[in-house]
Order: structure tokens, then sequence, then C-alpha cells
């Protein structure tokens, strides 16, 4: 379908992307052996699960042209939600999880429509349900609770963060659950081909038949989903609900998609590049951290490494037409 | 023929034809008022008054800039970090030592640091070519990340002269911030109106192609509304810290958000190329009294950022419709 020397090109680009990770790895192994302890490898991989969780769910978003940065902030409001519904509602843990996760989605389809309808630019939508769910996240556990991170300790949250299976760490399993649907999803199945034919050429897409807003919408409302399926994540991880949980995770995310070699103006990208992005997102900001680099740099480190992947692929892809 | 088209332009910049928002605006800041100096009389207090005519001129100075950066068709939201490094520029250039600097270097240098971080997201949208919300998402936390690093304490600023300057009053009642962004918007109006470059902006964001083939030089005219956005935000980042008379890493932090629902509200197109400076005049004054108006009215804090939000959103949602009934008249 594609022709031949598009996907070899492609295929280098991963390759690409994998020595970087080798080297990113090999050099902060080098700097501090610490790196390398099965401790920080499981911590490192145990963080990573939420990233790459999230950005996966950005993924086909992405591909079909849209975009989400209220993810983080959902997170915030629903895990919220799930500690107020726990402990002040004294709800069952998994109902109390299930109605965040269903709050979360429920915020995804609110965006979606909201962007579909009005034909708005996702991003400045966004940024409005951003602020909003950050309000609502404060105010809610302000009122039930008076704080702003609600304790949300049980033993099967626990068992859940703690455990792990043949030395691999129990959330990892979602991840690799994640990356199998994704990929099968998106390469194996006509709905995937549908999401990069609307990322392609929208009206393409809808000359053909497709219903472009209808998927659009859809893919809002599971990229809701898999902000309640971090938020999830994050209770279990950290034992609390709270305000702040979700405010510094667009970032990374966002970096490690774009990273992933997913453009803005859609119809590229793969959930094995995401996944590469993800690593070396992940392996730069625990190196740092193993490297006791202050928190201020790398938030400083994070957005030179946007703009820097940004760049890169901008002059990549100049040079390309050059041609 | 050319008739036609120059009423045409006329009308696109005119605040009160049929096509502007202006006086809608108007009729909804009127209704504000109403309600807000219902719930709580010290609303239309003329302490009251003056105090949000102090406090919305920041954000007003830095809508104006990033109004040109919009009308182009791109965006700037990297704002409230310049702000923040240009507010530490200025502090710290107080505090080395007893070395006395004078007065119009320092707001020199802060204009300079805004300018800068404003070229340097115009290098990346021009010359690169980076879409611009990415590379402002970028230069957002670059700079978020530096104001942190050089302002983990507070700076303080002892010279009076650089605080009356922020606190003043001229007549007693009239804050000196509101008459440098009277000025500032006085200025941009004229220029955005009245000069090529401004023409030359409203070109762009109207029809790039078409203004590429008119000879418009579409990058380095959007490389100036880059920097003309970062000295604004650098204006803010030097009166924001003279009115406290302190500068940290946090300020100026969530300010991007702000502005931009200035700039929505006031109905200049995200699609670029249509809204004027008048507009935003007036959507400076709604926000700025609305946080005010739900602070007197006893709402909690943690509301206020919900309603700006829900502002932006409904904002957004008009300018999209408009945009479309637009394109339908167009067809």
């Amino acid at each position: 379908m594609q022709p031949k020397t598009k996907k070899s090109f492609k295929l280098t680009d991963t390759y690409i992307l994998l020595v970087i990770l080798v080297v990113l790895f090999a050099f902060f192994s080098l700097a501090n052996k610490q790196f390398i302890a099965y401790n920080n490898i499981s911590t490192m991989l145990k963080n990573m699960v939420l990233t790459g969780v999230l950005a996966l769910g950005l993924t086909p978003l992405m591909i079909a042209r849209g975009l989400d940065i209220s993810f983080g902030n959902s997170i915030s409001f629903t895990s919220v939600v799930m500690a107020v519904l726990f402990t002040v509602g004294g709800l069952n843990l998994w109902l109390s999880l299930l109605i965040g996760v269903l709050v979360a989605t429920l915020i995804g389809f609110i965006n979606g429509l909201l962007i579909e309808k009005f034909d708005l630019i996702p991003i400045i939508l966004t940024l409005g349900t951003m602020a909003i769910l950050q309000a609502l996240a404060l105010v809610v556990a302000n009122t039930f609770t008076q704080t702003y991170s609600i304790l949300m300790l049980t033993d099967q949250l626990y068992y859940f963060a703690t455990r792990t299976f043949l030395k691999i760490p129990y959330p990892l399993f979602i991840l690799i659950i994640f990356v199998a649907i994704f990929w099968f999803v998106l390469t194996k199945t006509k709905v995937g081909r549908t999401i990069y034919l609307i990322g392609a050429n929208p009206k393409v897409a809808y000359l053909c038949g497709v219903k472009v807003t209808k998927v659009k919408i859809l893919l809002y409302t599971f990229m809701g989903f898999v902000a309640g399926i971090g938020a999830v994540l994050i209770v279990s991880l950290t034992g609390v609900g709270m305000s702040y949980h979700g405010a510094k995770l667009s970032l990374p995310t966002l970096s490690a998609v774009l990273l992933g070699g997913i453009s803005l103006m859609g119809g590229s990208g793969s959930v094995w590049g995401t996944l590469i992005g993800v690593l070396i997102v992940t392996v730069i900001f625990n190196g740092l951290s193993v490297l006791n680099v202050p928190s201020y740099y790398i938030q400083l480190f994070q957005g030179l490494a946007l703009i820097i992947i940004v760049a890169a692929y901008e002059i990549r892809n100049k040079r390309a037409q050059a041609f | 023929m050319n008739e036609i088209k120059k009423n045409d332009f006329l009308n696109t910049i005119n605040p009160f034809n049929k096509n502007s928002m202006t006086p809608t605006l108007l009729i909804v800041y009127a209704f504000m008022v109403l309600i807000f100096s219902l719930i709580n009389p010290l609303f239309i207090s003329l302490a009251n008054i003056k105090s949000i005519m102090a406090n919305l001129t920041i954000s007003g100075i830095m809508a104006v800039g990033l109004t040109t950066v919009i009308l182009t068709g791109n965006f700037d939201i990297s704002v409230g970090s310049i702000l923040g490094v240009s507010a530490i520029v200025c502090a710290k250039l107080y505090n080395i030592g007893d070395t006395y600097i004078p007065l119009p270097f320092v707001i020199l240098a802060g204009i300079a640091a805004g300018a800068a971080i404003g070229a340097i997201n115009g290098f990346l949208v021009t010359v690169v070519g980076i879409n611009s919300i990415i590379t402002t998402l970028g230069t957002l936390a670059v700079f978020r990340g530096l104001a942190y690093l050089y302002g983990t304490e507070t700076a303080q600023i002892y010279y009076k002269p650089y605080v009356v300057m922020g606190r003043g009053y001229i007549f007693k009642y009239i804050p000196l911030t509101l008459v440098y962004f009277i000025a500032i918007l006085v200025v941009m109006y004229l220029v955005l109106r009245f000069t090529k470059f401004g023409r030359n902006i409203y070109q762009i964001g109207a029809n790039s192609q078409a203004a590429r083939l008119a000879g418009v030089s579409i990058k380095r005219t959007t490389f100036y509304t880059f920097v003309i956005s970062g000295a604004t935000a650098g204006i803010g980042g030097i009166l924001l810290s003279s009115q406290l008379a302190f500068a940290q890493g946090e300020f100026g932090l969530g300010y991007e958000f702000k502005i931009l629902t200035i700039c929505v509200l006031a109905g200049i197109s995200l699609a670029g190329g249509r809204g004027t400076l008048v507009g935003v005049l007036v959507a400076t004054l709604i926000l700025g009294s609305i946080a005010n108006g739900l602070s007197l009215s006893k709402v909690p804090i943690e509301w206020r950022d919900a309603f700006e939000g829900l502002i932006l959103i409904i904002a957004i949602m008009v300018d999209s419709v408009r945009v479309r009934r637009r394109a339908l008249l167009r067809a």
C-alpha cells in the first residue's frame, strides 16, 4: 500500500531512536551505578507505566489530528473523586474506582463533543477544560476533606502497586496489555486504518464515507478513559488522591509522543515509536534525578527536549522536501 | 473595485461595524457591573474601581502584544514565563551589591529580556518552522525553569522610584499603570491600523497565501509580532515586580491562560486576521472585573479559575460559530 521507500524510511527512524535510547542508558549507568540497580529499574518501569499509558492513549488521537492537554488535570480531578467516594462516601473500592474512570471518560467525551461539533482548536479548548478541572479538583477535595490530598490506602491497591510477578512489577502488565491492544487495533484492523486515513487527509476520509466527527469524538472519549486508568494507577502507586497529581504529566507525555515520531499534522506515528519515546523520556528524567539534578533543571530540560525534538523532525522534513 | 476593497479592509478593522464583537461585549459588561454591584455595593465604590483599574493593566498590556501574534494566526503561550524572567532580571539588577543602576537602564533590561525571548520564539517559529503552540509550550517550560532557578529566594526591591512606577497615581485617582496601558494600546492601535506593518499582520492572518503573493514578507512580520509579544510580557514583568516590590520564580504562572482568554473574548479570531484592539480594552475590563467581583461576592478563590476557563470555552465557541457563518456567507 505504501511505497516501499517510505517504509524503509520509517524503519530507520525507529532505529535511530533505539540507538539514542541505548546510548542514554549506557551514559547514565556509567555516570551512576545506582541507575542500573534493580530497585531503580523497577521504580523507573513503574513510573513509565503512567506516562506510557497516557502516551498510548494520545497516539491514535494525534494520528487523527486531535490533541488533548487536559488529561493531567483530568487525572487530578478523578483521583480526588475516587478518594472522596472511597473515604468520605464509604463506597466499595472497585465501585469508587469504576465511577472515577467513568467520570474521566465523560470528560473526554465532552472535550471531543465540543471540539468536533464546534470546530474548535483542540489545544485551546483543552486549555479551558484544564483550568476548570483543576478548579474542580481543588474545590471537591477542599469541601469534602478540607485538604488537597486524600489518603486512600487499601490492601488491594498496595499489593497491586508493590507485588511483582517474575520480578516484573504488576503495573507493568497494564502497559503491556495496552501496547498489545493498541498495536493490534492500529495496524491490523479497519479502525486503525481509518484513523490513519483521517490524519492523512480528513477531507478525503470524509468523501470516502468515514464518519470523521464520530470517530474523533470516540477517540477523545477513549483518551478520557485512558486518563481514568491513569488516575487508578497514580492512586495505587501513591496511595493518595491529590488535587495536584496530574499537573506535571502533560509535558513529559507530550514530549514522549512527539519524540516517537507523531507529527502535529497527523497521519504518522506508531505504537512502537511512542513506546520508545516514552522509554527515552523516562530514562532521561530518571537518570537526571539519580544524578541529583535539581527539579528546576528537570523542568528546563523538559522544555528544551520538546523544542529540540520537534525542531529536529521539522528540519529533517524540510530537507526531505527539498529533495 | 479598488474602492470596495478599501471599504472591506476598513470594515475589518473598524471596531463598531456590525461584525464586531465590541457592542455585545459592552452590553455583557454592563450586565456584569449591575449584578456584581447588586450583590455587593462595594463593587462600584471609588476605591474598588481604582484597584480594579490598577490590577487589570498588566494583563491588558500583555494582551495587546499577544493580539499581534494571534492576528497572524499564531499563538504565544509562553508569555507568563517571559513575565517571570523579566521580573527577576529587574529585581536582580537591584540586588547586585552596592552598585546603583539607573532606572531607565533597568526598565530597558526588563523589556530587552522579554523581547529576546520573544525573538527566540519567533526564530523557532519562522526559521526552523515549528508549530507556534509547541514552540511556546517548550519555551514556557524552559523559561519557567530558569525563573525558578534564579528566583528561588524572593528578590526584594527597595528602590523607591521603581516601586512608584507601578503603584503611583496621577491626580490621586488614575493609576500610572492605566496610563501605560492606554498609551501602549493607542500606539499599537495606530500601528495596526495605519502602518504597512499593521496591514501586513492582518493580511497574513486573513490569507497567508495571498499575502505572500502580494509580496509581504511573512517570516519577518511574524518574527516581529513575537518580539512585540515578548516585549509587552517584559513590560508586564517590570510592572508586576514594581507593584509588589519583589520578584519570585512563580511570577506569571498561569498568565498565558488569562491573557489568551482576554484576546479570544475580545473577538481576536483564532483563525487570524480578525479583531481589533478596542475589543481587547473591553475584554480586559471584563476579565479584570470578574476576578474582583467574584471575590467581593465571597466566591471561593478556586472557582475563579473555573470561571475563567468557562469564559474561554464560551468565547472560542462563539468565535467558531462566527467564523463558520462568515465562511457560509462568502461561499
